[in-house]
């Protein structure tokens, strides 16, 4: 029992002197085992965050087993939620800084949309998250044990042509519904879920929102409004000269900006508008 | 009834009508987001208190109400349960649109869910903005409906068939 825990007072000062990458985590260290003792070839990464969580990447054709086992073997009763992420850069770029965004930063063709059509983005600028990955797309969702605090975060890579994975509905009648709102969200097929259908969208829209290559319209017409209420702090100069910067910007985009800054009785009547509670008729 | 629809009503008796009519506005409140609680502060608290204005805020469906206060984020899924509490209300209704999303999207204006103004589903009357409004613009905004009320020729409000009670 001794030898045991000077061991592991070895394991633990021995990442901080040496600048590891994170300090030991026994507990989550055992969960990983059972998942690779069960599982074995099938768990194709993993990630843990001491003290906090454990990610598990398992190959798509495991994702009802890795489930089960986290349930039957782990005490993970509790579905805590269920959800995909699209890792491509976003091809429109960052809309709120589109004027910087022209220029070509993240391997997306340089474009805000105008030109019509969904810009490429090349496939290697795809970078996954802390448990590696090959695919633009994964699915993930965490399951815990509410009792012992304990969870592990599953992850699986879905092939672009292929967006299909095994339902989890059986093993957890809580997932019900992240499965329908993940399938209309991002197009995911869940095999054997027992009724695909729009949870939180009209049944007649087209498209899947949190795509990132979602296009979002209303943005396409108009650009990013947010940038020209950008003002310098008084008393900054820092800010200032940035503020200035951005006033060029400012006024070569609109031009209308400059005679509100020349007319000040102009400014003080949109306020009043602003202000005002204004009557429509119908 | 089918004096007032006709639009040869007496002015005396318009001028008395519009009076009734803009002190016993039934409300029907449809609160969707965070503009709600500033409605429930409005019209369900004490300090704001609108049934000194003359406005009743519980009627039990819409069919009972002079008014409608459309509070909150409309998205394109709720859109068609608003068109259908508008069409249950009987003439001569109102609406009011309270708070930036209901007016016109408000921080929502690119979403792909929001509706960029409920004007877009039905007419609106008063337009109360803010981010939420307080509950005085509110106030205002049923004042400056009243206003409107009063100036109003009733027969141009009957827009559906009369009510027929069978």
């Amino acid at each position: 029992m001794s030898e045991t825990t000077v061991n592991d007072d070895a394991a633990t000062e021995d990442p901080g002197t040496s600048e590891s990458d994170a300090p030991a985590d026994g507990l989550r260290e055992g969960l990983l085992a059972t998942f690779t003792g069960s599982l074995g070839e099938a768990v194709l990464g993993s990630h843990i965050s001491a003290g906090h969580e454990l990610w598990v990447r398992v190959d798509r054709a495991a994702w009802v087993d890795a489930a089960e086992l986290a349930k039957t073997k782990l005490g993970c009763t509790f579905f805590d939620f269920l959800s995909a992420i699209d890792w491509m850069p976003s091809p429109w770029g960052r809309y709120e800084d589109a004027l910087l965004d022209n220029a070509d930063t993240n391997g997306a063709v340089a474009s805000n949309g105008k030109s019509g059509g969904i810009p490429h983005v090349d496939p290697a600028t795809i970078k996954p998250g802390v448990t590696g990955g090959d695919t633009r797309f994964q699915v993930m969702c965490r399951l815990a044990d509410v009792r012992s605090a304990r969870s592990v975060v599953l992850k699986a890579d879905l092939p672009d042509d292929d967006l299909r994975i095994a339902s989890l509905v059986r093993l957890y009648a809580g997932a019900n519904w992240h499965e329908r709102e993940c399938w209309e969200m991002f197009g995911i097929t869940f095999d054997g879920h027992p009724g695909l259908r729009h949870l939180y969208l009209p049944g007649a829209f087209e498209g899947h929102p949190l795509r990132k290559d979602f296009p979002l319209l209303a943005r396409l017409v108009k650009p990013w409004p947010g940038i020209v209420d950008v003002e310098p702090m008084p008393d900054d100069p820092a800010a200032e000269a940035e503020g200035e910067a951005t006033a060029e910007v400012e006024q070569a985009a609109a031009e209308g900006h400059a005679e509100t800054d020349t007319d000040p009785q102009a400014t003080a009547e949109s306020a009043e508008t602003a202000a005002e509670i204004e009557a429509g008729d119908s | 009834m089918g004096l007032v629809e006709s639009g040869k009503l007496p002015k005396p008796l318009t001028t008395l009508l519009n009076l009734s009519r803009r002190y016993s506005l039934w409300c029907y409140q449809w609160g969707l987001a965070c503009c709600a609680i500033e409605m429930g502060a409005a019209f369900a608290g004490p300090r704001y208190d609108v049934m000194r204005l003359g406005v009743i805020p519980l009627p039990a469906s819409p069919r009972q109400a002079d008014l409608v206060v459309i509070s909150g984020t409309v998205t394109d899924k709720m859109a068609v349960s608003i068109k259908r509490l508008y069409e249950q209300m009987p003439d001569p209704k109102y609406v009011i649109s309270m708070g930036s999303c209901t007016n016109c999207g408000g921080p929502y204006w690119d979403s792909y869910s929001v509706t960029k103004g409920v004007d877009q589903i039905v007419p609106v009357d008063v337009y109360v903005p803010g981010c939420p409004p307080r509950p005085e613009a509110l106030l205002e905004g049923i004042v400056l409906l009243q206003q409107k009320i009063r100036h109003e020729d009733p027969a141009a409000r009957w827009r559906g068939d009369p009510i027929v009670v069978q």
